[in-house]
Formats: structure tokens, sequence, C-alpha cells
């Protein structure tokens, strides 16, 4: 799989790890099911602490792309690509928002509003 | 392709038709071996002389020509072996003419070294040719993929071959069974089966998985399910990436193999990503090959641009 990784970005380091196999599922770079490489192997391919790389793929555990499993390592949750892609535009929309001067609430309004 | 033919096919008839060209120089038996002081010490008939030379020729020529993973020493073992052949056959000729009894045969000291250097010689000569071509006529092949300023991208994919992590474990079930069992007698140290055994089963564990990372750094590629050992290759090394389907019988077998094409750690026939670096191929039995070689013909090319 492919990882793409955002050199400018300033979010933290394990947000970056989580956006860049957020982006990955999205794109279909791996499917429901499929095994993620390990987290040592992840931290070794991007240069960042196995730690880091950990608390980013819980991130997305919370968010329901990833199952962790014991035995089977951490594979893309059923329905993940879907999400994710979803996931991912949600993000795009809080930032716009912050750079519009829009808040949370404010979105969580317009959203209601939305038909 | 007709260079090879034209040499065998002259090899060959210099084998078939010089023993019955000087026949009238012989006897019924021609010597054909010598001992270390020159005499000869064993003989054939003439029909022997003319057919064991050119079946051993003919084999050759067709393992060469139709052994895919040994066609990069073709060149070199077809003309040193044709040298070596055609030496002997002038030997034995020349040896047994106007000798019409074969133990009054001359000795062919002289003749066998000057075949034997000559076709090490021709041997040499063939490497250096075949290995020259090899590593001019690939250069600048391979995909690539435009990577967007302020993006990095790595590539990961790993594969397993689930037979020879039955096999790993069937050994190592064998080497802990050994002493169990009492294999050997009891006056014999264990070890001398275990350990091996142990080495073994280590050994396929090792190669019956594989994950390949491509950074900015280059490719490393672990084996085994510990990923240790790692192979490492500098991105600045890295002649092309490219992928190529390829087979276990093209490169002799699964796990780490050695042939004519190169080192291949073969898990499953198919799609392989192959690497040259410093004049060698390592290729890896991947999926998605295509698209790390082009992350890796990229990351070496912008390499290579800022230099």
């Amino acid at each position: 799989m492919l990882l793409r990784l955002n050199i400018a970005d300033n979010r933290p380091l394990h947000e970056q790890v989580a956006g860049a196999v957020r982006r990955a599922i999205a794109e279909g770079e791996c499917g429901p099911g499929d095994r993620l490489p390990s987290a040592r192997e992840l931290s070794q391919a991007l240069g960042v602490n196995a730690n880091t790389v950990l608390r980013g793929l819980r991130a997305l555990r919370d968010e329901g792309l990833l199952e962790f499993r014991r035995g089977r390592g951490v594979t893309v949750a059923g329905g993940a690509d879907g999400r994710s892609a979803l996931l991912e535009r949600v993000r795009e929309l809080v930032a716009d928002g912050a750079r519009l001067g829009y808040g949370r609430a404010d979105l969580i309004e317009m959203i209601k509003e939305a038909q | 392709m007709w260079g090879t033919a034209a040499w065998a096919a002259g090899i060959l008839a210099l084998l078939v038709l010089l023993p019955p060209a000087a026949r009238k120089g012989f006897g019924e038996q021609l010597a054909t071996h010598w001992n270390a002081s020159g005499e000869p010490n064993g003989s054939q008939p003439l029909w022997a002389v003319v057919l064991v030379p050119a079946a051993i020729w003919i084999v050759l020529v067709a393992v060469a020509v139709f052994w895919r993973a040994a066609r990069r020493w073709r060149g070199a073992v077809l003309v040193s072996c044709g040298v070596l052949l055609a030496g002997v056959q002038v030997s034995i000729v020349r040896a047994n003419l106007s000798h019409t009894d074969w133990h009054d045969a001359d000795p062919v000291t002289v003749g066998a070294v000057v075949t034997v250097v000559a076709a090490v010689a021709a041997g040499l000569v063939g490497v250096l040719m075949s290995g020259r071509r090899a590593s001019s006529a690939a250069r600048g092949q391979g995909p690539r993929m435009d990577i967007p300023a302020g993006e990095r991208r790595v590539w990961l994919a790993s594969t397993g071959n689930r037979w020879l992590y039955l096999l790993a474990a069937v050994i190592g079930v064998g080497a802990s069974a050994a002493p169990l069992i009492g294999f050997g007698g009891p006056a014999a140290p264990m070890w001398l089966l275990t350990v091996p055994l142990l080495f073994a089963s280590v050994s396929v564990l090792a190669c019956s998985s594989v994950s390949v990372r491509v950074t900015e750094r280059g490719m490393d590629v672990a084996f085994g399910p510990l990923g240790w050992p790692v192979r490492r290759w500098d991105a600045a090394d890295i002649e092309w990436a490219r992928a190529e389907n390829r087979t276990p019988a093209q490169v002799g077998g699964w796990g780490y193999r050695l042939s004519g094409l190169g080192t291949t750690v073969m898990l499953r026939s198919g799609a392989c990503l192959v690497v040259r670096a410093k004049g060698k191929d390592f290729a890896v039995s991947v999926d998605d090959a295509e698209r790390g070689a082009a992350l890796l013909n990229s990351l070496a090319g912008a390499r290579t641009e800022q230099h």
C-alpha cells in the first residue's frame, strides 16, 4: 500500500499518521478485512516512533475504521472505505469552517438545517 | 542467437568429422585415457570417440538454450565447454595418428594443458562480455510516478507462503523430537541432529514471509515473521526498478533463490519487484510491484537530479 504524508502539515504526528492511513483506506489502498502493516513496520517506514503510530491507529479504531484483533493484528473494518472517505470530508469541512470563522457548533447547526 | 547456432554447429562438426577424416592412421581402438606419466591406459572404438563428445555437446547446448535461469551464463559456458571438447578431441586424434595399436599412442600432456588454459580463458572472456551487455542494455527502464511538492510517500507490501511456514514448523518439530526419541543411540551427541535441524527450521521460517518498504532512504526487505534479517538498498545506489512476472520454475524453486536472473525471493509466482543496484539484480514477489517500482524510480531519480 502507498501512504501519502503531508510534509507541510503542522498537526501533531499521531494525527498525521492517522490521516495518512485514513486516506489510504478512502482511496482503496487497503480494503475491508485487509491486514494493516504492523505498527513497528509503519513506524520504520514513516520514521515515526512506534508509540506515536499506535496512538494514531487507536484513534482510527475509535472512529470505527480499524479493528484490533489478538493474533491477527490490525485489520480494516467492514465498510471502512466509505466511512473513511466521509470522515475525510468532515475533517476538511471542520478545517474550512475554522478558517472562515465558524465553530463546530455552527457547523452542526448548518448540518441540521441542511436537507 | 545466430552466433550461438553457428558456434554450436561448428563445434559439433569438428567433434563428429575430425576422427573419421583421420581414420587411416588409426587401428580398431583409439586411446582415450592416459595415466599421470603420459601412458595410454584406456581405449574406445572410433564410433564412441565420435558419438560421446557429440552427445555431451548436444545436451549442453540444449540445456544452455532452453534453461532460462541459466541465460546469463549461456555464452561463457558454451564458449568454454566448446573449446574444451574440441581441444580434447584434437588431442586424442593427434595422439592416435599413425599408431595402429592404441597402447603405442603418444602422450597428450601438452594438449591437455593447452586445452584447459584455453577453455578457462574463453570462459572468462564470455563472462566479461555477458556481464557488460547485461548492465548497459537495461538502463533507464521502469515506471515512474509524480510526487507532488510537499508530499512524502512510502510504499509497503508483504507476502507470505504458508507451505514454507508449514515446512519450517515440521522441521522444528523434528528438531525438538529428535532428542526425545533418542535418534542415533545414546552414544551419539543429540545436538549433532538437533542443531542442524533447528538451523534449517529457522532458515526456512526466515524465507517464508517477506515485507518490503520503499521510503526516501531506499528499499528495505525484511525477512521472516520477526522482520529480521533485513536487506537494505540505498536510494542513491538503485539504477532502476520495475515489475516483472516470474515463476518458481524460472528461478529454481521457492524461497531465497540465486539464479541467472540474480537473487529472487520467490514466495508465489507472478508479479515481482525487480531492482538493479550496483550491477546486481534483486527480485521479490510482492503484490502491487508496479507502483513500488515507480516510487523507487522516482525517489532514485529525484536524488540524482539534486546532486
